[in-house]
């Protein structure tokens, strides 16, 4: 067993290696489980409304995964994933624009392109460190946004940039032809995420995994232990930059129509905070951010309650997590419920425990 | 390709532009030296000062009482976080401690937009005095309150360094942000200069915040994020040296002012502090000059 | 001992924190400084008392609607520095004062106001509630950056024909969305043609890089182009973080006989126009030009006098400070009767949003039987040559491939602390192709009497 205590960030966490159980058998039927009720049952039960939230829930899961692996597995903080999503629409909204090619390929095109960007961005930046990485990200994203606001996304025009800004109708971006209505899309979007949730596991079951984790650890160790931690810090850059892609270019079909001013370089900042407050060590903190992204929002609009509630709450929560927290609400609410469930089980439990019970004096 | 003729005005309005940047920068720094925090929240803190001066003034309160308020609760609020989340996170990686600051970032934003509403069509403005009296370089009329955004750039930069040299207190924080563990053990009190660390900063948000406000926009999204144009200038300081932050926001504020007469290359100025980052950040680090602690040399 | 006093030291900030929270929400009135753009509860100070009550928006004073409700949709935008909802909240004060008085055939007006951030995946999502969870029968009032492109092929589909104030190019250029404004592109027209008209020998346009500036900047080109004066196209990523670049940049490229036109929100031209005035740059060129939304007494007051007759704004409807006709009156008494929602006060938002909901209001008092989309959406579309009182023409849906009813404009300018006309109705020139497409559709629109 490999205890993974990381000093810088406090938190400690156990990483069992070993084969799989009958605890991972049981954890697979779970998944598989939900996976089939938000494939089949979920675009019935909800609404036209949620179900087009829950789309977006799909696409901000797989931004989730990718930052979480960054930060949680390698411990690489990356404040420009906004601008990696944005190429990964704009790759995709190009291509289906400009070719009738078949949507898992443009797809794949997308997520190529962004991680030949991931990994050009990170050969230079890689050799900075926590902070300055974080900040030079940061940097890069922002010069990024001023270029997207000058070129735009690809309408339909000609040209290297396709953008026609004169257009009095502009075309909608189109879906694969087997998922063009609103629930088909949604399913579609979920296979996606859920093929690059797989993506991950694989890698972190496998030699990759134990490398990051060796990194996080302490890299001069690493080093030590004779691992290549440039090439597998790349790597780790590169899998979360095709991911990211992939993510853009399922948000491209999702909304049809792609402004610059929807991937401003602040969004990056938010993304973090619910990353962080989701849980970055495990899998489902991903999801549970992207719940926090899209859904939350979505009920809250609904509701008519004002979105900044949320941002306040995001930054609490971001508080919270550094200071108390640090695995996330993923790590955290399954901890306090268990901690509950014990309370309720001792003020409730059986009276011989007790010593002499209440029966026995009569 | 302009005329020098031409260019000459925009000297003037990026030298002002520098001193904006100047400002939030040194700030930042100094705060990174005594703490070991990159206080992100900068902006917001004193976007959300200098709505609470505009709303004293729109009360027709006098407008130094808003001031006044604007830089309480800078000082107060950032005093407070230090003191809040400080000790909680003092022991963590600076990335850690710079992230916590975007949650108190994101508070703030959140109840900036929640407490001044966004009013169909019609904006907020913060005038000061000195905005309308002003003289004449050249062609063109620069006005006062330019001039105090370049001056207070420099005055605290000077100020900021002479304090940190030659007083007892400034001396302290250099020392903790040496060494915080072994500062304490020397009998420095580091809790109390911590506090004053924060203090200051936070006084510091507020004035830049006026300022800003003035010289910008009184508007919430524009002054909290104009942090990370003002963190471009720190970062070339290498989070270290308050007269190369200075020099920093100057080169920053003149070129990316400069570069707007050329017509090919005017859409992209903003771009200006961000490309200087990351390039600056590239060759410092070529020569390992970052993946060092933040001690001085 | 360190910790408590820690604690302290804490504490102690946390409730100076506090107080300045109350102090902030206090005094942080929803009016921003100054200008006739007060609250409701004060408006009666800006105007002379209204002849007209608010009871006359509907047909029967004082009868309070209790039928089955007829069920309106609208969806703006509303984030950080965007806020529309002054348009909905008027025109649901406008419908609610229908309902206190008559209603439509005794059946009240329920209108369901959706609040979007610029999100093409929310606004989508929010079109599909309000016609499958909300059920509505009619889209009244959108005004939204985004929303006309977005939703144009759904309410198409589904046969929906809005009536909204526009701002991307779809609200002008399908079938099914007709317009009470004239939107940045035609507004900047007029804001041009004014120009040309004072025979200045260049312009430079410039505008906030939001999506649509080249559909934008596609009228002012041409205008331009017909008069045979140079133009100079500019964008500015917004918001404007150096407006004295900005201005010199403007000022230099236009020279001393040109004109700056600018097509911004209210704050970022604001900006310009003041820093222009710290610079002392405003009197070297002949003459600025602004379009709609720099239409508000606000930006008058904030400008001061020096830009009296200097500044000269296309308003697309009828300016209120200068009319006491009855509707006008009317609109007056109604913001103020039930428009506390709405936190512009008299203004051209306002005006949209009552404009709007009286067009929708006078359609479906010609419907008898049931209240259906198709009954509906038909009789939008059947207005025709309606005098709205709020704008220089009479107002027309029709059935055309697309819509630019609102194409006749003001011009006004500030005069201290006010805006005041200086040109009356004038026909946008047919120069701008789209306005002739239009005009071709729809014959010559007639002047209102």
């Amino acid at each position: 067993m490999l205890d993974t205590a990381d000093a810088r960030t406090g938190g400690r966490r156990q990483f069992r290696l070993r084969r799989p159980g009958p605890g991972t058998l049981v954890r697979a039927a779970v998944v598989t489980g939900l996976l089939l009720i938000l494939l089949f049952a979920a675009p019935a039960l909800l609404s036209a409304y949620y179900v087009d939230s829950m789309t977006q829930v799909a696409v901000y899961a797989m931004l989730a995964i990718g930052l979480g692996l960054l930060v949680g597995r390698v411990g690489l903080v990356s404040l420009g994933q906004i601008a990696v999503f944005a190429i990964g629409a704009w790759v995709t909204a190009r291509l289906l624009f400009a070719t009738s090619q078949p949507y898992p390929l443009v797809l794949l095109e997308a997520g190529a392109s962004t991680m030949a960007v991931g990994t050009l961005v990170g050969l230079p930046a890689l050799r900075l460190r926590g902070l300055y990485l974080a900040l030079i990200t940061l940097m890069l994203a922002g010069a990024f946004s001023i270029v997207l606001a000058t070129t735009n996304f690809p309408n339909g025009g000609h040209g290297f940039l396709g953008y026609n800004g004169s257009s009095v109708h502009i075309p909608p971006i189109r879906r694969p032809s087997i998922a063009t209505t609103d629930p088909a899309y949604f399913r579609y979007a979920v296979a996606v995420a859920a093929l690059m949730f797989a993506l991950v596991y694989a890698h972190i079951r496998t030699r990759p995994g134990r490398a990051w984790i060796a990194i996080r650890q302490s890299e001069p160790a690493a080093i030590a232990a004779g691992i290549n931690t440039t090439m597998y810090k790349l790597w780790a850059f590169a899998l979360a930059s095709f991911i990211t892609g992939v993510a853009g270019g399922i948000y491209a079909g999702a909304v049809h129509f792609l402004y610059s001013i929807d991937f401003p370089a602040q969004d990056s900042i938010i993304l973090l905070a619910v990353v962080l407050m989701g849980g970055v060590y495990s899998m489902w903190g991903a999801i549970v951010a992207a719940l926090l992204l899209q859904l939350l929002p979505a009920l809250l609009n609904d509701w008519g309650v004002s979105a900044d509630w949320l941002t306040i709450l995001f930054g609490v929560g971001v508080l919270q997590v550094l200071t108390t927290a640090p695995a996330g609400l993923a790590d955290q609410v399954p901890k306090d419920l268990a901690r509950l469930g014990r309370l309720i089980l001792r003020s409730t439990g059986p009276r011989h425990r007790q010593g002499v019970s209440e029966h026995d004096r009569g | 390709m302009p005329s020098w003729q031409d260019f000459q005005p925009f000297i003037v309005t990026g030298l002002a532009l520098g001193g904006v940047y100047a400002l939030s920068g040194v700030g930042l720094v100094v705060l990174y030296r005594a703490t070991g925090v990159v206080y992100l929240a900068f902006g917001a803190v004193g976007a959300m000062g200098a709505l609470i001066a505009w709303s004293v003034t729109n009360a027709h309160v006098q407008a130094w009482v808003g001031w006044l308020a604007c830089l309480l609760f800078s000082g107060a609020v950032t005093l407070g976080y230090g003191m809040l989340f400080g000790p909680a996170l003092s022991k963590r990686d600076p990335l850690v401690k710079a992230t916590a600051t975007l949650g108190l970032l994101l508070v703030l934003f959140g109840l900036m937009d929640l407490l001044w509403t966004t009013s169909g069509g019609q904006s907020r403005a913060i005038t000061l005095p000195t905005d309308n009296s002003g003289f004449i370089i050249g062609q063109i009329q620069v006005t006062w309150t330019q001039v105090i955004g370049l001056a207070a750039g420099f005055a605290i930069t000077a100020v900021t360094g002479a304090f940190l040299r030659y007083t007892k207190l400034g001396t302290a924080m250099r020392a903790m942000a040496n060494d915080r563990e072994i500062t304490a053990t020397l009998g420095v009190p580091v809790r109390r200069v911590e506090a004053a660390a924060w203090l200051g900063c936070g006084l510091l948000a507020g004035l830049a915040g006026l300022l800003l406000a003035d010289m910008v926009a009184l508007d919430a999204t524009t002054l909290t994020f104009l942090v990370i144009s003002a963190l471009a200038a720190a970062l070339i300081g290498r989070l270290r040296s308050i007269t190369l932050t200075l020099a920093a926001a100057i080169v920053i504020g003149l070129v990316q002012n400069l570069l707007v007469p050329i017509p090919s290359l005017s859409n992209y100025n903003d771009m200006t502090p961000f490309v200087l980052a990351a390039t600056a950040l590239l060759v410092l680090s070529r020569r390992h000059v970052i993946a060092r602690s933040r001690e001085e040399t | 001992m360190h910790e408590r006093a820690s604690n302290t030291c804490g504490k102690v900030a946390l409730v100076a924190t506090v107080g300045m929270f109350a102090l902030a929400s206090c005094s942080s009135s929803p009016s921003p400084s100054g200008g006739s753009g007060t609250p409701s509860a004060n408006s009666s100070a800006t105007s002379s008392p209204a002849v007209v009550s608010a009871s006359q928006c509907g047909t029967k004073p004082g009868v309070v609607a209790t039928g089955t409700p007829i069920t309106l949709g609208g969806i703006v935008t509303n984030q950080p520095g965007t806020s529309f909802t002054d348009i909905a909240n008027m025109a649901n004060a406008y419908f609610t004062c229908v309902n206190d008085n008559g209603g439509i055939k005794g059946h009240p007006i329920k209108y369901n106001i959706e609040t979007e951030q610029t999100n093409p995946a929310q606004i989508a999502g929010e079109a599909k509630q309000l016609v499958q969870t909300d059920h509505v029968v009619g889209i009244v009032g959108n005004t939204s950056i985004i929303e006309c492109s977005i939703d144009s092929s759904y309410w198409q589909k589904l046969g929906y024909d809005i009536i909204d104030s526009g701002i991307a190019p779809e609200c002008w250029s399908t079938p099914n969305s007709a317009a009470v404004n004239m939107g940045p592109r035609y507004s900047s027209d007029g804001a041009v043609q004014y120009a040309l008209a004072q025979h200045v020998t260049k312009i430079v346009f410039d505008q906030s890089n939001v999506p649509g500036t080249g559909y934008i900047a596609a009228g002012p080109a041409a205008l331009a182009a017909a008069a045979k004066v140079p133009i100079v196209q500019l964008t500015e990523n917004v918001p404007i973080t150096d407006a004295s670049s900005v201005a010199l940049k403007e000022v230099d490229d236009a020279g001393p006989n040109g004109a700056v036109v600018l097509n911004f929100t209210p704050p970022e031209a604001l900006v310009i126009l003041q820093a222009a005035q710290k610079l002392g740059i405003e009197d070297r060129v002949k003459l600025w030009g602004c379009s709609t939304p720099c239409n508000t007494d606000f930006l008058a007051q904030s400008l001061g006098p020096k830009w009296n007759n200097k500044l000269f704004v296309n308003a697309e409807l009828t300016p209120p400070d200068s009319t006491s006709t009855p509707t006008m009156q009317l609109y007056e008494a109604i913001l103020k009767q039930y428009g506390k929602a709405v936190s512009g006060g008299i203004g051209s938002f306002s005006q949209m949003g009552f404009t709007e909901a009286e067009i929708a209001v006078h359609a479906l008092e010609t419907i008898t039987g049931a209240y259906t989309v198709a009954s509906v959406n038909a009789a939008f579309k059947a207005v025709a040559n309606y005098n709205t009182g709020m704008l220089c023409q009479l107002w027309t849906y029709g059935s055309y491939a697309m819509h630019i009813p609102n194409n006749e404009d003001y011009t006004v300018t500030p005069n201290n602390g006010k805006m005041v006309t200086a040109q009356g109705c004038t026909k946008i020139s047919s120069v701008d192709p789209q306005i002739a497409e239009y005009r071709k559709l729809a014959g010559v629109a007639a002047l209102a009497p």
